[in-house]
Order: structure tokens, then C-alpha cells, then sequence
């Protein structure tokens, strides 16, 4: 007798007993688990290994870094250029990460708790702010920039990925706002809370999934671009890690592939770390009835 | 601002009762009054610009600004190159979509019910969304590298799709499928977050209630999942669509549009346009353009799928 119907349906097509179904189901998971595992892993594994690998290393093809294994790479990025670009990506990231938590998350307790006029409709034009393209607003502003003297600046940067990733943390915010119970506030209020008091003992720490999960989506938004820091940072001391990084490739001749496999795999470890710790705070930042 | 009045300790609520606008009034338009001005500083006005900036003639960089009304547009209609951008940013844009909703599904569906290893699974799954692009691109070209690339060992040796001596990204009909092959790579799992957070917020009750009512399992995926998870994955494919259409970085840093213009969207045409012919004017044109059709699409789709009700809920 199975004590789980869940896999009748395998059972009844293919004449299989509960047990062996079962395992089936579960294999078919497994390996379509593993494959995904090894198409993500493998670009990253191969990073590393080249990055641990001698010039002349490199232009051979090894399945392991042991047989030309150095680590001129790793040293060259954490002292030399790249160290900059890496430095100044870490300083916008941050910049970005807190103006937009910030942001987000008065303007979500604004639409959520706040009862003022054309709330919906200005929510609803926020989200319209994803139809410009990059390129259409990098262009302008760069001559913008250019003319208040924001350009090469990472305040510049700071501002404009701010702007790009908020529509979507104020939603997040806002939504995610509408599931904690009123109650909670009140009773802070009838206890003799202020207003202010209210958002910052009650709201806040309710909110923390939504926080780290816009905090994440700005993390990734901002350490991810490409486009406004190649236009908006044109002078080389003063670039992120993509545009830097990439006008060091495509120098050509010589292009310094093993610092770059270096630096990538420098680039990749947040992320990673992220993932792995903070996953179940950014699920359930968006496990807010649809969304 | 009109937060701090409300919030400040003085008398909170006398003096503002005599305003004409009541404090609650205040207080929200305060508390979205930041979004506003990031948004007029960084939208707002740089569109308006685009819109001023391709009413004239500018050669880059070069303060002096011909206007020359609406003849930019009509050249941007009339550059053939302009259609046949559209064409494969379209191509790009649906061939990206359908592949990462499809993957994208796939990988949530798997990551919900494996029961070993899912954290760590789950994590390297995630990274892959993480990862800068640039560095997806630096990983592609070095694997792509004809001398010593894995990649192009693997696509020439073991598989014979190219030559060799071919580059697999200087190849007309190759550069196109393994842009938006690389892009499936990293944003499919846009769609994973958003539908794996969405199945795991259906309690297991509803499952439980169903098998007892003797359904089964496409049953139950039709009536206790599907519903759950549609309006996200409108919503998400809605974005996925607009960022796909949008997306400059990933094919630029790989192909800067070539080989040709063989991967040449219509953003990259516009930075093609400004940086490479050096027509500023032109390039905000075909900005504005670019504009226009996402309004234009982005409201036929909200017409036709109505994501907003589920949105607004």
C-alpha cells in the first residue's frame, strides 16, 4: 500500500510499483539538479582553475591548474589597476545598496500606511521607468553630468543606479508593507509611539526579508553595470570594474587574460556567499500574495 | 519636508490642521517625495533631453547644436540598418524570453522539490543571476578563445558545429544563437527567484485537500499551482521581455554588434550611432523611437494580461 499518491500517475503509465516510481521521480530530479549545477559551475570552475594558471599554461587546454599552477594572477589583481576598478565598484555598490533601501523602504511605508491621493497611479508609472533603456537615458545623461559636474564621479554612478533599481524596491517594499498586520502598529501608537516611531520600531524589523531582498537586487544591479559606468565614468582612474575590465581586454594583443580570470573569480564570490546565506531572506522577500 | 513636520515632536498635528492639504496628505507625498526626484533627475529630464537632443543636428562632444526639427526621425526611418535592428532585436528579445521562461520554470520546479543538497544547489543556481555580466562575457570569450578555448575545443572537436580556425562568435549565423544562448545562461534565473519564492508560499494543505478530492498530479499542478503562480510569471516575463528588448551590455561587451551587424539591436545601434558615427542627434532619435515602442508594447500587454490586477491585490 503506498502512503503517498503523489506519483500514481508515473506508477499507473508505466506499470511500476510505489517504491520504484518513487525513485524514479527522485532520480529524474536529481539529474536535471546536477546538470543545472554543472552548466552553472563549470564557466566558474574553469575561471578559477585558469586563473591559478602560468601565461604559457593558459594556452593549453588542462582539466586541472596543478601542472602550471601559480598565483602571478591573484597578486597582480589584488595590487595592481584592477585593485581600483574593484575598489571603486565596492564603494558605488554600497553607495546604492543603502540610498536605496532607504529610499524604498519610506516610500513603500508611505504607499502602504499613508492615505494621500493618486498613490496607485504613481506606483503604476514607476513601473514604466523600465522601458528606458540604458542607452537612451545614458546618453543625455552624460551631456547632463558633464555640464553639473557629476561626470567621473562615483556620487554620479550612485545616484543613477539608485534611481534605476528603485521602482522595484518600492514595490517590493510597498507590498511586502501591506502584509504586516495594522494591529501592531496601533498598539505601538496607543502605547504612545509616535509616528516615526512606529516605522522605525514595528515596520523596520517586520520588513527585513524585503530589505535584504531589494538590498540583494540592488547588489546585483550595481556590481552587475555595465552601461552607465562605461559612459557616465569615460576616465579610467575613476571606472568600475565592467568598463575597466573591459577596456583592458580589448587592448588586444597581450590582453592580461589571466588578471582578468582573477579579478572575475574575485567578483564572483560575493555573489556566491550572498546566495548561499541569504537565499531563504530573498525568497521570502518575494513571497508576498501576487506580487 | 513634510515628513519631518509630521513626525517632529512639536505639537504634532495643531498647526498643520490649519493647512489647506491635511498632514496625511503631507506625510505621504514626503515619503515618496525622494523616488520623485531621483526619478525627475534620472529619468524625467534625461528623456526630455533625448526628446530636445534629437530635434537637432550634434556632432559628438561638439557644443554647437543645429536644430533641425523632426529630420532626425525622418532618417531614423529611413536607415535601413534601423528595420533590420528592430527585426533582431525582436528575434533576441522573444528567442531570450521563451528559452529563460522555459529554463527558468524548469529550474524552480527542480529546486522545489529536490530533497538532498538544495541549499547549496539553490546558491549556485542564484550566483548565476549574481555574477556580473561582464564577467559572463570575460568567461565566454576566453572558453571561445580559438587557441586555447574549451569551448571552442568542445563546439569544434566534439561537436564539429564550427571550423577550427573559426572564432564561433565571428560567425554570421552562429553570433546570434550564443548571445542569447549566454543571456539564458545568466537571467533565466530572474524567473527562478520569482516562481520558486511564489511555490513555496502555497501550503502543503492545498495539495493535501486536492489528493483527498482524488486529484491528480497535472490536475493538481492546474488548479493549486497554476493559479498561484501565473500572475507572477506574467509580470516576470513582462519584465524579462522589457529588459531583453533594452539590453545593451551583454551583446555589446560580447560582439560590440558584429560580426556585421549580425547581433545588432536597436540599442546598440543607437550607441553605434553616437559613439561610432559620432551623430548625436540621430542616436537620441532612434532612442526616443526605441522608447515609443516599449509604451506602446508595454500597453498593449497590460491590456491584453492585465498583470496590474494581480499587481494591485
Amino acid at each position: 500500500m503506498s502512503t503517498d499518491t503523489d506519483h500514481d500517475d508515473i506508477r499507473g503509465v508505466f506499470g511500476l510499483d510505489f517504491r520504484t516510481a518513487d525513485r524514479l521521480y527522485q532520480g529524474l530530479l536529481s539529474v536535471s539538479a546536477a546538470l543545472f549545477f554543472v552548466l552553472i559551475m563549470f564557466p566558474v570552475y574553469w575561471m578559477l582553475q585558469s586563473s591559478l594558471k602560468t601565461v604559457e599554461g593558459r594556452s593549453q587546454i588542462t582539466w586541472l591548474p596543478f601542472e602550471y599552477f601559480s598565483l602571478e594572477h591573484w597578486g597582480t589583481v589584488l595590487t595592481g589597476e584592477v585593485a581600483l576598478y574593484l575598489f571603486n565598484s565596492a564603494i558605488v555598490t554600497l553607495g546604492t545598496i543603502v540610498l536605496v533601501v532607504v529610499v524604498s523602504l519610506i516610500a513603500g511605508y508611505g504607499l502602504a500606511r499613508v492615505e494621500f491621493g493618486h498613490k496607485e497611479n504613481f506606483a503604476r508609472f514607476l513601473l514604466f521607468g523600465y522601458m528606458f533603456s540604458p542607452i537612451v537615458l545614458g546618453l543625455p545623461l552624460y551631456l547632463i553630468y558633464s555640464r553639473i559636474g557629476l561626470l567621473n564621479t562615483r556620487v554620479g554612478l550612485i545616484i543613477t543606479l539608485t534611481a534605476i533599481s528603485m521602482p522595484f524596491s518600492v514595490w517590493l517594499m510597498w507590498k511586502y508593507i501591506q502584509t504586516i498586520p495594522e494591529a501592531m502598529e496601533e498598539s505601538a501608537w496607543v502605547a504612545g509611539a509616535s509616528r516615526w516611531e512606529g516605522f522605525r520600531d514595528v515596520i523596520v524589523p517586520q520588513t527585513q526579508p524585503a530589505i535584504i531582498a531589494s538590498a540583494l537586487f540592488a547588489f546585483a544591479l550595481a556590481w552587475n553595470d555595465f552601461t552607465f559606468a562605461d559612459i557616465l565614468l569615460p576616465d579610467n582612474q575613476a571606472t568600475t570594474f565592467a568598463p575597466g575590465i573591459f577596456r583592458l581586454i580589448n587592448q588586444g594583443y597581450g590582453a592580461p587574460w589571466g588578471d582578468a580570470m582573477a579579478a572575475s573569480m574575485l567578483t564572483t564570490i560575493p555573489p556566491l556567499l550572498f546566495a548561499y546565506f541569504l537565499q531563504s531572506y530573498l525568497l521570502k522577500g518575494f513571497q508576498i500574495r501576487s506580487l | 519636508m513634510a515628513g519631518e513636520t509630521v513626525e517632529g515632536d512639536r505639537a504634532p498635528g495643531l498647526s498643520l490642521d490649519r493647512l489647506p492639504v491635511d498632514s496625511e496628505t503631507l506625510l505621504g507625498i514626503g515619503s515618496v517625495l525622494p523616488v520623485i526626484l531621483l526619478y525627475l533627475v534620472v529619468s524625467i529630464i534625461p528623456v526630455g533631453f533625448a526628446v530636445y537632443a534629437s530635434l537637432h543636428e550634434i556632432p559628438l562632444l561638439n557644443p554647437n547644436w543645429t536644430w533641425i526639427g523632426l529630420e532626425n526621425y525622418g532618417r531614423v526611418f529611413e536607415v535601413d540598418r534601423f528595420w533590420g535592428s528592430l527585426g533582431r532585436g525582436v528575434i533576441f528579445m522573444v528567442g531570450s524570453t521563451v528559452l529563460q521562461l522555459v529554463v527558468g520554470l524548469w529550474m524552480a520546479m527542480t529546486l522545489n522539490r529536490i530533497r538532498r543538497g538544495q541549499k547549496i544547489i539553490t546558491a549556485v543556481v542564484f550566483t548565476a543571476y549574481l555574477i556580473p555580466t561582464i564577467v559572463v562575457t570575460l568567461m565566454t570569450l576566453f572558453m571561445l578563445n580559438t587557441q586555447y578555448g574549451v569551448l571552442h575545443m568542445i563546439g569544434s572537436e566534439w561537436l564539429g558545429i564550427w571550423e577550427p580556425t573559426e572564432f564561433a562568435l565571428g560567425q554570421n549565423d552562429l553570433a546570434m544563437p550564443i548571445v542569447v544562448l549566454v543571456g539564458t545562461w545568466k537571467f533565466s534565473v530572474f524567473i527562478t527567484i520569482f516562481t520558486l519564492a511564489q511555490l513555496r508560499s502555497i501550503p502543503q494543505r492545498f495539495y493535501e485537500a486536492a489528493k483527498v478530492c482524488g486529484a491528480n498530479k497535472w490536475e493538481m499542478f492546474r488548479d493549486v499551482t497554476l493559479p498561484r503562480i501565473q500572475g507572477v510569471i506574467l509580470v516576470a516575463v513582462l519584465l524579462r521581455s522589457i529588459f531583453m528588448f533594452n539590453k545593451f551590455d551583454l551583446i555589446w561587451t560580447l560582439t560590440e554588434g558584429g560580426p556585421g551587424y549580425a547581433t545588432t539591436t536597436l540599442p546598440v545601434l543607437a550607441y553605434r550611432e553616437a559613439y561610432n558615427a559620432q551623430n548625436f542627434g540621430l542616436a537620441n532619435a532612434m532612442a526616443v523611437v526605441m522608447f515609443l515602442f516599449l509604451v506602446v508594447g508595454g500597453i498593449a500587454y497590460f491590456q491584453v494580461f492585465n498583470p496590474s490586477d494581480e499587481v494591485d491585490t
